[in-house]
């Protein structure tokens, strides 16, 4: 697949674009922390403390990035991630409690890009909200000729082909639909309901299972060390999640 | 024993019967007609008006007109008085026949033998009519009382059900067993649900100084009756009898008569003060009821029988008062854990909050280069990991935690599990080995992220167990239907006496140096896991020294597997 984006688009290194992100946290602290670990990422920063509030904000100032708190007291969670993705593209990263596992997938199906659970360092919110801001304003966009390169992978597309450190590296059709879906999404959390449908099309069932089987394999050939997979990111009990490191 | 014991008892009317007028109290009450002694004298004035009426016309009357008049007489006595008035009338009928009616007339002579016949033919049928009179007016008169008892049982059954609350049933039992039975006070104990202990459920005396079983031996004996399920009382002397276990409350004679053949006299043949009835539902004991008087009890077949039927009702009583307080007990438990429930996701949020806080802020100012900050960071994220594993210890514990077992591949799992303990495990070795069979994936059946949780347990016990300079091996392999991580360590290994207690909560090792973290919860929880998705999780020595642990879950095979996709 070839991304359509011009090929003048290769800003590299770009110095940071003026970029907005709301925080939507009903307790003031957390907004505190939130904006002292996100200055110098964010040229400004909108704060919402209600769930209802966040919503109107997100629709009025279009943030390039939204910080959303699971635990507010006005709203369910999943039902405010729905109602920002219907009035706004921009990422959402979600802060969570680990307890709430099995609330994840729902989230991201509701439309949530990432999740950080509570307490995070400002170290690791700031590298999340970085990744996102730069994909989202299209820094991580593929070369010219369409292809990605990561460490001693390079993958094209519109051959397609796979190299790993110069040597061809042969993809069934499975595991090449698979990787476009992964790094179509760069960088976000991909259920594995949601690489199902990617990959096979509509539905659930058995052949689920078999989504882990196809990420080991394609680990087996991307990964430096398959058991310690730098590329392709397991997100415990919701996905996976493909991820660039940034170009130097 | 059954409420339907009473009513083979009443095959023999016997001598007690009551009236029938039904007043509470009064029932049971020995057998006497309370028809004036005006009517006796009435009567006897009558056989003698007739007699003299008679006498003015003897010579045209013949034997069977007097027999006929004097049988008139009597049995009107008998009917309206009694069987004593009648034969009593009857045998002076008799002879005021023979001395004025029959030649020679004002003698005890009879000349006619036929005359005898007469005689004998008339008493006979004063007598046997006397007696089908008074037989006939007795059945009456205990079917009449037998229907005051069925009333007021199945009035007493009605106000049972009805009352509101099972305390207050059980409080109407008692007053309504006082006043039947005619006894100062009534007192119903039922046994605590799960306990031994006796208490006192319902009370009811004419006033609040007559003396309950105060003394200490018959609190005792109210212990024994619950225990053995016999009868006891306690004479007017103070001193107790218990009824023979042989004869128990059950067989067929009416209370205490079976004591009767154990004791020669009996229980009630001594005067008593109190009696302890066991009451059972279903072959169980559910309680005792106890019944006093200060000046003796006085029970008569008619009033056992009635005491036996309303100890029924204490004895449904007691069981529905246990019955509720069952469902309250429940219903307490349900409260208590949503509670709990409330309180830890409370913790969890309040905690959590101020934590992030911290944490961050000490990660702001340790970047500045603060070593000082780095600690309170460290120290935030210890004290966070034992709040999660305290609320994860608490949450399994109480059956809340829900797995939710499903395909997985197990490298995946070391993956994650190495990316998870990385920023703890800096600068440590940790070898991993994965056995495949070819180029098969290991595939079993488990949570993952439960069975994550538990396999980073075991690396970062292995990591805070053993020297620094040792490495940690991580191994996968299939193991017949079983899926087995291994993580092996260095360390000083659990001496024999501790490998139980290892998995035990808040377990530390005696020899854990003290600044190892964690409150020993790690292994509990990993074991907690991994058994509640069927695996489980053991600890073996190593050679060489060292430890062991291994997390088995179910392996699954992927044999249809189209790897060519």
């Amino acid at each position: 697949m070839v991304r359509d984006a011009p090929a003048a688009v290769v800003p590299s290194p770009s110095p940071p674009r003026p970029s907005s992100v709301l925080i939507i946290d009903d307790e003031p602290q957390i907004r505190r922390v939130v904006r002292a670990a996100l200055e110098g990422e964010a040229t400004s920063l909108l704060e919402a403390g209600t769930g209802a509030g966040g919503v109107a904000l997100a629709a009025a100032e279009h943030p390039d990035l939204i910080i959303l708190d699971l635990g507010l007291p006005d709203a369910d969670g999943q039902a405010i991630c729905r109602a920002l993705r219907e009035r706004s593209r921009a990422p959402i990263v979600v802060l969570t409690a680990r307890h709430a596992e099995a609330e994840k997938i729902a989230l991201f199906d509701a439309g949530a890009d990432d999740y950080v659970t509570k307490p995070f360092s400002s170290e690791e919110l700031r590298a999340r909200v970085r990744a996102h801001l730069r994909r989202a304003s299209g820094a991580l966009r593929p070369e010219a000729d369409g292809s990605i390169t990561v460490g001693e992978v390079i993958i094209d597309f519109s051959v397609p082909a796979v190299t790993r450190a110069g040597s061809d590296v042969h993809l069934t059709r499975t595991e090449w639909d698979l990787l476009r879906a992964l790094v179509d999404h760069d960088g976000r959390t991909m259920t594995h309901a949601q690489l199902f449908r990617a990959v096979w099309g509509n539905g659930s069932g058995d052949a689920q299972q078999y989504l882990r089987v196809y990420v080991r394999n394609l680990r087996q050939k991307l990964e430096l060390d398959p058991v310690r997979p730098r590329l392709i990111v397991t997100e415990p009990g919701v996905g996976y999640r493909f991820v660039r490191a940034p170009r130097p | 024993m059954s409420i339907f014991d009473w009513s083979r008892s009443r095959r023999s009317p016997g001598p007690s019967v009551s009236d029938g007028t039904g007043a509470v109290g009064s029932l049971g009450v020995p057998p006497a007609h309370h028809v004036g002694g005006i009517a006796v004298i009435g009567w006897i004035i009558a056989l003698i008006a007739v007699t003299a009426g008679m006498l003015a016309v003897r010579a045209r009357l013949n034997e069977a007109h007097v027999a006929l008049v004097f049988l008139l007489v009597i049995l009107g006595a008998s009917a309206h008085v009694g069987r004593t008035l009648g034969l009593g009338l009857a045998t002076a009928a008799f002879l005021l026949f023979d001395w004025y009616f029959l030649p020679p007339y004002g003698a005890l002579i009879i000349t006619n033998p036929l005359d005898w016949v007469v005689l004998i033919a008339f008493f006979g049928t004063s007598a046997v009519a006397a007696q089908l009179l008074y037989r006939a007016r007795a059945q009456a008169d205990a079917a009449q009382a037998r229907t005051v008892e069925i009333d007021r049982l199945a009035v007493l059954g009605a106000e049972t059900l009805n009352a509101g609350r099972a305390e207050e049933a059980l409080l109407a039992v008692a007053a309504v067993i006082r006043g039947t039975v005619g006894v100062d006070w009534c007192e119903v104990y039922m046994r605590e649900p799960g306990h031994t202990r006796i208490v006192l459920a319902a009370r009811s005396s004419g006033d609040q100084a007559s003396d309950g079983p105060s003394v200490v031996a018959e609190g005792q004996l109210v212990h024994w009756v619950a225990e053995h399920g016999t009868e006891a009382t306690v004479l007017m002397d103070g001193t107790s009898r218990v009824a023979s276990s042989l004869h128990g409350f059950d067989g067929p004679s009416v209370l205490g008569a079976s004591i009767a053949q154990s004791e020669g006299e009996g229980m009630f043949a001594e005067p008593s003060r109190v009696l302890f009835l066991p009451l059972r539902v279903r072959d169980r004991i559910v309680g005792v009821l106890t019944i006093g008087a200060a000046m003796g009890l006085d029970l008569s077949a008619s009033r056992r029988r009635v005491l036996r039927a309303l100890s029924y009702y204490a004895a449904l009583g007691v069981e529905r008062v246990r019955l509720v307080r069952d469902a309250e007990h429940a219903e307490a438990l349900r409260q208590a854990d949503q509670l709990k429930n409330a309180v830890l996701a409370s913790v969890s949020h309040d905690l959590r909050t101020p934590l992030t806080t911290i944490k961050a802020l000490a990660n702001a100012i340790a970047a500045s280069g603060d070593a000082r900050a780095a600690t309170i960071e460290e120290e935030a994220d210890r004290l966070n990991g034992f709040v999660e594993n305290l609320l994860d210890l608490s949450r399994i514990q109480a059956g809340g935690h829900r797995s939710d077992p499903g395909p997985n591949e197990a490298e995946d799992l070391v993956g994650a599990a190495l990316q998870r303990v990385s920023g703890r495990t800096a600068g440590r070795d940790v070898i991993v080995t994965v056995s495949t069979d070819g180029d098969a994936p290991l595939v079993g059946r488990f949570d993952f992220s439960d069975t994550l949780r538990a396999l980073v347990n075991l690396l970062e016990n292995a990591y805070k167990y053993s020297p620094a300079a040792s490495p940690i091996e991580l191994s996968v392999c299939r193991e017949a239907q079983w899926l087995a991580f291994m993580v092996a360590d260095r360390g000083r290994g659990v001496p024999d006496a501790e490998r139980d207690r290892i998995f035990q909560p808040f377990y530390r090792r005696p020899d854990a140096p003290p600044d190892v973290g964690g409150a020993g919860l790690g292994l509990s929880i990993a074991r907690s896991l991994a058994v509640a998705q069927d695996g489980s999780l053991t600890y073996e020595p190593r050679d060489g020294g060292g430890s062991v642990f291994t997390l088995r879950v179910p392996a699954l095979d992927l044999s249809d597997l189209e790897t060519n996709g």
